[in-house]
């Protein structure tokens, strides 16, 4: 029997991918629903997913639609088949779909929220449609849009949109237009285009920055301005703190407010001065 | 190490691959050494170094007070305990110094011959190095932030390229200066620029291609030879206006522009932006890599002098920030390491790429050189010591017991 060896290509692509997948999810269980009355859907900010992953290049690839990164090795045409060799000569070839590009193949929407033009908010499509449409349900722009989230789910990635786009592309009369920023979905970024939006998310930005900016200064008016990570999640939350403090400490961490340093005690978070929060 | 040997003396390798792992070796163990060090000259902050290409031997520096000093960089004596004379310096004393701060120098790229510093007294110089003497001084009507002379030009009568930033106010427009040399004359400006132009660099694979980067956020790429504007510009977004608000469209980053490195083959060009980002681009078609470095701090109003490894691979980013110079890789992203050592911020850095060491200035007035650790001696050398009676190189003297008696 002729043996086939078969190199094994870059199997962490795979694992990369279901790692990014997990991470979100694990970022989405630290979200507080029962604050929003259940009217949003669990927003993860992209930053915070640097704080888990130590390549952001990696995590910016297979968050942020980027068919342009040809410099890496591992993102050629073949590492999509991942070939195993099995003892008797027998291979298994598996193909699996581009693993990077979550937001082509339309599980992941991105949004732009407005306070930092840094700060990216992820939302999983099945999440932010369903409760959108629950948001939307009895009132007049329900009709209007349906039709929205169905040109949008499955094909879009864009953070914004032109009145150009709108009326040609996806065939929106005006009136639509204006139900569509009355329910909450498209805000308005500038004279004829608006951005892709949350409904309701103006309460989440309030509480979120406030809720920052506290941890933040918990972390400034310690001793030396430092603090164990363990100690910090610890630590009684005022009243301005309204998320888990988990999920704040992801986002000071990954928005790289604060620095992290390995000891043998744990991980010690350090304020950096030159912040502006 | 002695694979790689075996491996190059067999001809199983390459030649080069022996080089390249050995260099990334050494760059990836920089630190200070208390063997290496440089004169201290300058009595205000160093903004800027340039080591000459033919020999690597002497380094330019100039500073905050005008002052320009020319040092040797080579290792004549045979002591490992070695300070970078200063060979020579236009001091404040010489009738021709710059009145202002030097904001930039560089060597003729062919030869040492010749040196150009410019400065904030809006003039250019072109330094005899034999007689520190200028050969040729230009004028101009703003404040000159860099300048830069091609290192591959052969054809074109040596254009340098300078760069002079006329303050927004009133209709005047930044330009881009282009200077010949051989002339004497300033052959043509290139216009497009909104705000003040902070860096400018030629590329090192062709002649004729530029890159600006001013205040208005903004990197133009030029071909010098076309008489229209700039070929592109660098847009962070890659064209998909979709991310960003609208008055950012287009721009290279979110704030101003004020460092620009091109890498040693000329593919790449790095930014860096007061929007504490770095990027990398694709130098011949102008997109962003997408590269994700994280935060780079930088908060310089005037240029940021910063520089990228030769003949290592992968490669390396050298970028002062704040009192510090980070090391990050090139095409992945990650922080290698923090050189810390200066007291106060670091402005200007340069790569030597024979030795694989890096100089790096700043406002504390050092300029400090950071050298590859040497391989520690094996354990069979010391062995072989002790046996002759030397002492063990492993126990400090202070720590040996010199005072308890045998009989306890």
């Amino acid at each position: 029997m002729a043996s086939m060896h078969i190199v094994l290509e870059d199997t962490h692509a795979v694992w990369c991918s279901a790692d990014i997948r997990s991470s979100l999810q694990y970022l989405v269980t630290l979200f507080s629903r029962k604050l929003f009355n259940d009217s949003l859907p669990p927003v993860v900010l992209k930053h915070q997913l640097y704080s888990l992953h130590n390549d952001k290049t990696s995590v910016d690839k297979q968050v942020v639609r980027s068919d342009c990164n040809k410099c890496s090795t591992w993102d050629s045409v073949q590492s999509h088949f991942i070939i195993i060799t099995l003892m008797h000569s027998e291979a298994l070839v598996f193909s699996f779909p581009r693993q990077n590009e979550l937001r082509e193949t339309g599980e992941l929407l991105m949004f732009q929220l407005g306070f930092d033009s840094e700060a990216f908010a992820l939302v999983f499509a099945e999440d932010y449609r369903a409760k959108v449409l629950q948001g939307e349900a009895g009132r007049g722009t329900l009709g209007t849009v349906e039709k929205f989230l169905t040109k949008l789910i499955p094909s879009c990635s864009d953070l914004s949109f032109n009145k150009e786009k709108m009326l040609k592309e996806f065939l929106f009369t005006d009136s639509e237009i204006t139900q569509l920023v009355k329910s909450g979905v498209l805000t308005v970024r500038d004279a004829g285009s608006w951005w892709l939006s949350i409904p309701n998310s103006g309460k989440f930005i309030k509480y979120f920055i406030k809720g920052r900016k506290a941890v933040l200064g918990m972390v400034k008016k310690s001793k030396y301005g430092e603090i164990l990570q363990t100690e910090l999640e610890g630590r009684r939350t005022t009243s301005q703190v309204k998320f888990q403090m988990k999920y704040h400490i992801h986002d000071i961490i990954g928005a790289e407010l604060v620095e992290c340093i390995q000891t043998t005690s744990g991980t010690l978070l350090r304020y950096v001065d030159g912040n502006v929060n | 190490m002695l694979s790689f040997l075996y491996a190059r003396q067999s001809g199983l390798d390459d030649p080069v691959r022996l080089r390249r792992a050995e260099s990334t070796r050494r760059v990836l163990s920089l630190e200070l050494n208390h063997n290496r060090d440089v004169d201290r000259i300058h009595g205000n902050g160093i903004n800027t170094l340039d080591i000459e290409v033919i020999d690597g031997r002497y380094m330019l520096s100039g500073g905050s007070d005008g002052v320009i000093v020319i040092y040797d960089l080579e290792n004549n004596s045979k002591k490992p305990q070695y300070t970078c004379k200063a060979i020579c310096t236009v001091g404040r004393s010489s009738r021709h110094v710059h009145k202002f701060s030097v904001e930039t120098v560089q060597w003729y790229p062919h030869d040492t011959g010749m040196f150009v510093s410019s400065s904030f007294d809006k003039t250019m110089k072109v330094w005899d190095t034999e007689t520190l003497k200028p050969a040729e001084e230009f004028q101009f009507d703003g404040n000159v932030y860099c300048h830069h002379m091609s290192p591959v030009a052969r054809k074109h009568s040596l254009v340098a390229a300078l760069l002079y930033s006329v303050l927004a106010v009133g209709t005047k427009d930044p330009k881009v200066q282009l200077c010949d040399l051989k002339s004497g004359s300033r052959i043509h400006i290139l216009q497009g620029h909104r705000g003040e132009i902070l860096s400018v660099r030629w590329s090192p694979r062709y002649d004729h291609i530029l890159a600006t980067a001013s205040t208005d956020s903004r990197v133009h790429i030029w071909d010098v030879r076309r008489a229209s504007g700039s070929l592109f510009t660098l847009d962070q977004h890659n064209g998909d206006k979709s991310k960003t608000s609208s008055e950012a469209v287009n721009t290279a980053h979110n704030g101003r522009v004020n460092g620009l490195c091109f890498t040693a083959d000329g593919l790449h060009l790095l930014t860096t932006g007061t929007d504490d980002r770095m990027r990398l681009w694709n130098s011949a078609t102008g997109e962003n890599t997408l590269v994700n470095y994280g935060k780079v701090v930088n908060e310089s109003r005037k240029g940021l002098k910063f520089t990228v490894s030769r003949g290592c691979s992968p490669e390396f980013v050298f970028v002062p920030c704040g009192s510090s110079v980070a090391v990050y890789g090139l095409h992945s992203g990650e922080l290698i390491t923090m050189l810390r050592g200066h007291y106060n911020n670091v402005d200007c850095c340069e790569f030597h790429p024979d030795y694989q060491e890096l100089y790096s200035g700043g406002k504390d007035c050092n300029i400090l050189a950071w050298v590859p650790v040497l391989r520690q001696p094996d354990i069979e050398d010391e062995e072989t010591n002790s046996k002759r009676g030397g002492t063990h190189a492993a126990i400090n003297p202070a720590f040996e017991d010199a005072w308890s008696s045998d009989e306890d």
